[in-house]
């Protein structure tokens, strides 16, 4: 059996309200798996992704980290990271403090988790803004914080949600070709939602379609894992019929999402 | 001239002129000091009785110190127990705002007949007005975590000590911070209005008691020396908390 990074078995997501958020959803993530979500708002992109956080526990179904339960996520190997929507840094704290965090929480000494501290904020640019508060960094900056806060626990599974939605374009692709570089160099799989379809085309080696009403995967479209992700990718004819593509089935997916609204 | 400038010299410059507008009209008006004392017969009051007064200033701010001391322990305590659970807040929150809505003027009287020692029952009487804002904004404050944060420590399997020492506490200071600063104010009414309570009974020695018996003997002077001095522990209070809370918090604020 080839090994599984995540594993959902029929999981379903119903609300105390009574909403369903997700109806049963079966997938299987695989190592090194750049997997990008995109579909209408409301559709349960969010919820898929609590759901592998276990910040939510499925109405029925179940699911799998590495072919084992949530209780050995966090170990060598088996490491898990979000991205929220929103920066959530701690403002009390220095940039420093709030990407040390995880490895705090973790109970690394200080002295340890120092380098690696520095390392991860190289990798976002923000090594010189060590020291300085939340409240003195612009949105792109604080977003790179909580990047960085991610990368520093070196996970082997990374969460996004719409991590990127409210920073320019330009700082956008600059931090998509960053996570792409990362991706190749290490052992990490990724799952983000996006409302870009560019940024799904650049970052996906496969783009899962979603639909609401209930929220559920509505096509799978496959992007050739071996095209090195960079500027020139951005520029190809390749990268056009994608982007065509991934517009259809959205738009599809939105009439989808609309008719069962109305039914 | 700098707003900060503008903000210390603007309010002294009104406060002067108030002051020699009111000696200017006592003066020309010859109105008799034991109906309105001028300044200048406020100010003579002070100098003669400083010794009693700064007495009675200190054994004012030690009830003052020691109820606002008592509040924070035990009213953050009470918010710590009270977030625990919703249902221990629901069962509990009735009773502070019992104690809370019922005033202390009322209960005094019953406190220090019970209470014999007069330090101990004025602490208490002041400390039953200084309590609430101090465990209703812990309360507040423990209950505004961050939502994402908080999934983020759930996240990270992070126990309930870290929770509570590296999110919630530091999550509540805020609010606390502004509990600190009404809860201030409020245990020097507390200390005062204990005071007279217990000064009718003739066994106090704070600046309440100093007012009272200052009426008894019609010395209107001394009686406004007396205010002067609780006005000015007000404001001392007052502009140490803030002092406090801006030291506390000036990293959060965007500058
Ligand atoms: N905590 C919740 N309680 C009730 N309904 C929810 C909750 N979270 C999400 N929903 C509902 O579930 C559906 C999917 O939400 P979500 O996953 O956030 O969508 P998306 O992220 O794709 O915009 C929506 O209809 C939303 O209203
Ligand atoms: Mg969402």
């Amino acid at each position: 059996m080839q090994e599984t990074v995540i594993s959902i078995q029929s999981a379903e997501k119903t609300f105390p309200n009574g909403v369903q958020g997700l109806a049963p959803i079966t997938l299987d993530i695989h190592p090194k798996e750049r997997i990008g979500l995109i579909g209408p708002s409301g559709c349960g992109k969010s919820t898929l992704l609590k759901l592998i956080a276990n910040l939510h526990q499925p109405s029925s179904g179940y699911l799998t980290w590495w072919n084992k339960g949530f209780a050995e996520v966090g170990k060598e190997n088996r490491r898990l990271s979000f991205v929220f929507q929103e920066p959530t840094l701690m403002p009390w704290s220095t940039v420093r403090k709030n990407v040390r965090l995880p490895l705090d929480l973790e109970g690394i000494s200080p002295d340890v988790s120092a380098p690696r501290v520095q390392q991860a904020l190289e990798i976002v640019s923000l090594a010189h803004a060590a020291d300085r508060f939340p409240a003195q960094l612009s949105g792109g900056m604080k977003m790179r914080v909580s990047i960085a806060r991610a990368l520093v626990t070196r996970p082997n599974l990374l969460l996004m949600d719409e991590p990127f939605g409210a920073l320019d374009e330009l700082t956008r692709n600059r931090l998509d070709e960053d996570i792409a570089t990362l991706c190749a160099k290490d052992d990490l799989t990724l799952l983000f939602v996006t409302h870009s379809l560019y940024e799904a085309a650049f970052l996906s080696t496969r783009v899962m379609v979603m639909a609401a009403h209930p929220g559920r995967i509505f096509a799978e479209y496959e992007i050739d894992p071996s095209i090195p992700r960079n500027e020139e990718f951005r520029l190809s004819d390749t990268f056009a019929t994608i982007c065509q593509d991934l517009s259809k089935l959205l738009i599809q997916a939105s009439q989808s999402s609309l008719l069962a609204e109305v039914a | 001239m700098p707003a900060r400038l503008i903000s210390i010299f603007a309010p002294l410059a009104v406060g002067i002129l108030f002051l020699l507008l009111w000696q200017g009209i006592c003066y020309f008006w010859h109105i008799p000091p034991y109906l309105m004392p001028a300044p200048s017969d406020i100010a003579r009051s002070l100098f003669s009785n400083i010794d009693t007064l700064g007495h009675a200033l200190y054994s004012t701010l030690t009830v003052t110190l020691a109820a606002l001391c008592v509040s924070v322990v035990l009213g953050v305590l009470v918010a710590f127990v009270l977030v625990q659970h919703p249902l221990i807040e629901r069962s509990l929150m009735p009773y502070v705002v019992l104690m809370q809505v019922t005033p202390v003027v009322a209960l005094a009287p019953l406190i220090i007949i019970l209470v014999k020692t007069t330090l101990l029952a004025l602490v208490i009487c002041a400390t039953l007005i200084a309590i609430f804002p101090i465990i209703s904004n812990t309360l507040q404050g423990l209950k505004s975590v961050d939502p994402g944060l908080e999934a983020f420590f759930r996240m990270h399997k992070a126990s309930r000590l870290k929770t509570l020492l590296r999110l919630q506490i530091p999550s509540a200071l805020p609010m606390f911070m502004a509990g600190l600063q009404i809860s201030s104010g409020l245990a020097l009414v507390g200390a005062v209005v204990a005071e007279f309570v217990a000064g009718t009974g003739g066994n106090s020695a704070g600046l309440a008691y100093e007012i009272l018996q200052a009426g008894f003997q019609m010395d209107i002077p001394r009686m406004f020396a007396a205010l002067f001095m609780i006005t000015l522990t007000g404001l001392a209070l007052y502009m140490a908390t803030s002092s406090i809370r801006k030291l506390v918090l000036h990293n959060r604020v965007e500058h």
